[in-house]
């Protein structure tokens, strides 16, 4: 099949999530702890990297050469990225070129973060300078009311009750059972989602990602075995903040991705999308081809409920967790998983190709970025 | 008592908030113009504070405080507390 690069992803590992982390835990020692735990996963030598990229909000003011300092390496490649949702597969899509190009041969991608109340308060309110400008003063909150207002729209536009998204929550929390790093393992049913105390209406607290600390690795190589990359597209800004943000970059990109991959989404044996709120989960479904005729109620109730889709296989951040920048890598960490046969109860039997998408980074209404990237395992 | 609206000097565009260059055609002259008054488009109630997303005449959608008990449909007028785009019924 087509190929879009020769590299490889030869192994992923997570450092637990945990709402409450130890005392003295910092970003710099979690994204450590993921890097250390990908090396002992892939028996790649420490002497082996070198190419580290990084991404965080909360490492600041330190930086990916302050990461590669104290953990002993001497990167001849190394890249910062701060794009949050999108962080994971921008890194691979900059990290695969140079593994291409000769300028790294091994290269390890760390992504996450560890949240003091203040650190998170200090996001939400300076996300942006559009954030801190213009939303920070109303006050806004962060994203949650964005999403609400969103959310309603989305269920007007195609007839959703709050019980539809539910059916989201509930399938991922049952996948989230079968993960033993996911921060939220109890099982739920559509009477505990209804019943859960109310964010912001229309979401209610099983509508918004628990905040954690933890980090996300994966190691890409320029060659030999691993997960193959069949396609990688990305784009971000695609409607300058001037759409209805329902509609994602993905909805430009899919026709492309799936070109690339010589695979259509049906194919996908494995699908991790971006899940910072069930609405968005939906609309990038939808971009991508899932939902041709547009009945998500219908979509919801057949292929999400009755589990016919492998669909955020690790419970996703919904359950998962949200370890801040590690969301835009929790997706590509449960793809290689799956695609390793390393995912242990909740292995996909046959799993061979896998879908993962990012979003985020909300500019002003909603996120401005998008990218995806369709992984193929070992044969 | 009005927002102000950020409209391309060369093309027409109207944009909010403002950015550097215009989206439509590029050019980075603009003159201000004042929206009195929009529709209120979405609301979101946090309890301490509701927002809304409000579209201005000129075209764009902005999101403001929602002072009073205005719902999704109303006319509403529009001022700023700093830059901050404030809506009431
Ligand atoms: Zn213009």
């Amino acid at each position: 099949m087509s190929r879009v690069t020769n590299a490889v992803i030869v192994g992923a590992a997570q450092s637990p999530y945990s709402r409450h982390p130890p005392e003295g835990t910092t970003t710099g020692s979690v994204l450590a702890d993921a890097f250390v735990r990908v090396l002992e996963a892939t028996g790649i030598r420490r002497e082996e990297v070198d190419g580290l990229g990084v991404a965080s909000f909360t490492l600041v003011p330190d930086r990916a050469i302050d990461l590669a300092w104290k953990l002993g390496l001497r990167p001849r490649w190394l890249m910062d990225d701060g794009n949050g949702g999108v962080s994971g597969i921008q890194l691979i899509q900059h990290a695969m070129r140079a593994l291409d190009a000769g300028d790294a041969e091994t290269i390890v991608l760390v992504s996450g973060d560890h949240f003091t109340r203040e650190d998170f308060t200090r996001l939400v309110d300076n996300y942006n300078r559009t954030t801190a400008q213009y939303l920070a003063g109303i006050p806004h909150g962060g994203p949650n009311a964005l999403f609400a207002m969103l959310t309603r729209q989305q269920m007007e536009r195609h007839g959703l009750e709050r019980a539809d998204y539910g059916r989201l929550a509930v399938a991922q929390r049952r996948w989230a059972g079968l993960n033993p790093v996911a921060v939220y393992r109890d099982p739920i049913t559509l009477e505990d989602y209804l019943a859960a105390p109310i964010v912001v209406e229309p979401l209610g607290r099983l509508d918004c990602v628990p905040v954690v600390s933890g980090a996300d690795a994966l190691v890409l190589r320029a060659g030999g075995d691993g997960v193959r990359i069949r396609a990688l597209r990305a784009l971000h800004n695609w409607d300058g903040q001037e759409g209805d943000g329902l509609q994602t970059g993905l909805s430009q990109i899919a026709e492309g991705l799936f070109a690339d991959a010589g695979a259509g989404p049906e194919e996908m044996d494995v699908v991790s999308v971006y899940d910072d709120y069930p609405a968005m989960a939906l609309a990038q479904l939808v971009d991508l081809g899932y939902v041709p005729d547009g009945d998500l109620s219908r979509f919801l109730r057949e292929r999400i409920d009755e589990g016919r889709m492998a669909l955020n296989t690790s419970g996703g951040q919904l359950s998962a967790g949200q370890a801040g920048t590690a969301g835009g890598t929790i997706g590509l960490v449960e793809a290689v998983a799956q695609l390793l046969g390393q995912a242990g109860d909740r292995q996909v039997s046959n799993a061979r190709l896998a879908l993962v998408t990012g979003y985020g980074m909300v500019l002003y209404r909603y996120g401005g970025c998008a990218n995806a990237i369709v992984l193929e395992g070992p044969s | 008592m009005s927002l102000r609206v950020a409209v391309c000097g060369s093309c027409g565009k109207a944009s909010f908030p403002p950015p550097f260059l215009c989206p439509a055609c590029g050019a980075r002259e603009w003159r201000e113009e004042e929206a009195a008054s929009g529709t209120l488009e979405a609301v979101a109630d946090r309890g301490e504070v509701r927002l809304g997303a409000v579209r201005l005449p000129q075209g764009p959608l902005a999101i403001a405080r929602v002072e009073g008990d205005a719902e999704a449909g109303a006319e509403v007028s529009l001022s700023e507390d700093g830059d901050v785009p404030v809506a009431r019924a």
